[in-house]
C-alpha cells in the first residue's frame, strides 16, 4: 500500500498557485530553473520546469525485454499505470493515448521519438503474453511493461503515482486502484510533466507539440 | 353502479394501460454503447444517457443481459489520488433527471460475455428499477 508522498501534495498547491498566476502561460512563465510547476490553463497538462532525473529500476516489457532507466533514454514516454482486468478508465486512457500517438504522428516531427508505456500494477494476473495482446490492441507500437511489485513501487514512487492491489484468495475480480493520470519522462529520463485526467486526444497532441518545440529549441 | 358499467370498466383499463405505457417510455436512455476490448479481456463496460419522464422518482437497482455473466452498476471515482470503482447499489433519478453513464464515471461492468463482440454488433442489456419497471435497452458495441 502506498501513500502519496507530501511532496505532491504541496506540489498541487503549488500547482493551483501557479495557475492563477500564469497570464501568458507557456513562453512567459517557462524558465530553465525556475521552480514552480506550471499548470497550463486547459488545466490538463502540469509542466515541471525544472524536471526531475529519475533513477534506476527494473521492469519487463511485453516482449520480455528488460525495460528499465535506459529504455527511457532518447524517447519522450508516456508512461500510465493500471491492469487489464479495468473495464473503464484503462481502456478509455489507453484508446485516448492511442490517438494521440496517431494525432502526434501527423505533426512534422513525427511520433518517431515517442512511446507508450502501460505499466501493469497486477503482475499477478497481466503476464507478458496478457499484455501484449492488450496494448497492441490499442496500437501496434504501444508498449506493455510490469515486473515485481518492489520494481513497480520503485518507478512508481519516483513519479508520485500511488496503486493498491487488493488480492483475495477465490475471488477472480479482485479491485485494483491506481493514479489516472499520464506521466511524461522526457528522453533525459527526467519526469518532466503529468496529464491529469478528464484527458483528450487533440489536447495532448497540441501540449505536447509546444513542450517538444521548446526543449528541441533549447538542445540546440 | 356506474364503476360495473363495461363502457366505464373498459375506459377505466384503457386509462390504466395508457399510464402504464407512458410510464414506460418516460424512462428513456441514449446513446447506449459498449467499448470493444482487446482480445481476451473479460471485462467491459456499457455508456448511456439515462434520462427519467416519468412524474415519479426512479431508481435503478440492477441491471443483466443475456451477452454477459454479470452486470454491475458501477462508478469510476478518485479516493486518495487513485482511481478505482465502487459499486453504485441504487442510483435515484428524481422526475425530469437524467444521468450520463460515460468513461470515468458511472458505468455498467460488464463481465464475461458469451461471445466475441465486434464493432457494429448489437447487445441486449435490461435495466431493472425499483419500481418493478424494466427497461430492455441494445447497446451497440463500439471500438
Amino acid at each position: 500500500m502506498k501513500k502519496r508522498p507530501l511532496k505532491s501534495s504541496i506540489m498541487i498547491t503549488t500547482v493551483a498557485l501557479a495557475a492563477m498566476l500564469a497570464g501568458a502561460w507557456l513562453a512567459a512563465t517557462y524558465r530553465e530553473n525556475d521552480s514552480r510547476a506550471v499548470l497550463l490553463p486547459d488545466q490538463v497538462m502540469t509542466l515541471f520546469p525544472d524536471p526531475k532525473p529519475l533513477t534506476a529500476f527494473a521492469l519487463t516489457d511485453h516482449r520480455n525485454r528488460v525495460f528499465d532507466l535506459a529504455s527511457l533514454k532518447g524517447k519522450w514516454s508516456f508512461l500510465f499505470f493500471g491492469f487489464t482486468h479495468c473495464p473503464d478508465i484503462c481502456p478509455t486512457t489507453l484508446a485516448i493515448l492511442a490517438r494521440a500517438r496517431d494525432n502526434i504522428a501527423k505533426d512534422a516531427v513525427g511520433a518517431e521519438n515517442i512511446q507508450i508505456v502501460f505499466i501493469s500494477v497486477d503482475p499477478n494476473r497481466d503476464t507478458a503474453d496478457k499484455l501484449k495482446q492488450y496494448v497492441t490492441y490499442f496500437n501496434a507500437a504501444l508498449l506493455g511493461v510490469t515486473g515485481d511489485d518492489a520494481q513497480i513501487g520503485n518507478l512508481a514512487g519516483q513519479l508520485g503515482a500511488v496503486y493498491q492491489v487488493a488480492i483475495t484468495p477465490g475471488m477472480e475480480n479482485y479491485p485494483v486502484n491506481h493514479t489516472a493520470a499520464v506521466f511524461l519522462v522526457d528522453p533525459q529520463a527526467r519526469y518532466h510533466a503529468v496529464f491529469t485526467p478528464p484527458l483528450d486526444a487533440e489536447v495532448i497532441r497540441k501540449r505536447f507539440k509546444v513542450l517538444r518545440e521548446l526543449e528541441g529549441a533549447k538542445a540546440t | 353502479m356506474i364503476w360495473r358499467h363495461p363502457v366505464f370498466a373498459g375506459l377505466t383499463l384503457a386509462l390504466t394501460l395508457i399510464t402504464v405505457a407512458s410510464e414506460e417510455v418516460g424512462v428513456s436512455v441514449r446513446d447506449a454503447w459498449v467499448r470493444k476490448t482487446p482480445p481476451g479481456v473479460a471485462m467491459m463496460a456499457g455508456y448511456m444517457a439515462l434520462r427519467n419522464d416519468t412524474s415519479q422518482s426512479q431508481v435503478l437497482v440492477a441491471a443483466n443481459s443475456p451477452g454477459f455473466e454479470t452486470v454491475t452498476i458501477h462508478r469510476t471515482i478518485v479516493k486518495d489520488g487513485m482511481t478505482g470503482m465502487v459499486h453504485a447499489s441504487q442510483i435515484e433519478l428524481t422526475p425530469g433527471a437524467s444521468l450520463i453513464f460515460t468513461p470515468g464515471g458511472y458505468h455498467l461492468m460488464l463481465m464475461n460475455p458469451k461471445r466475441t463482440l465486434r464493432a457494429g454488433d448489437r447487445v441486449d442489456i435490461n435495466l431493472e428499477f425499483r419500481s418493478g419497471l424494466r427497461l430492455p435497452v441494445s447497446f451497440e458495441v463500439r471500438k
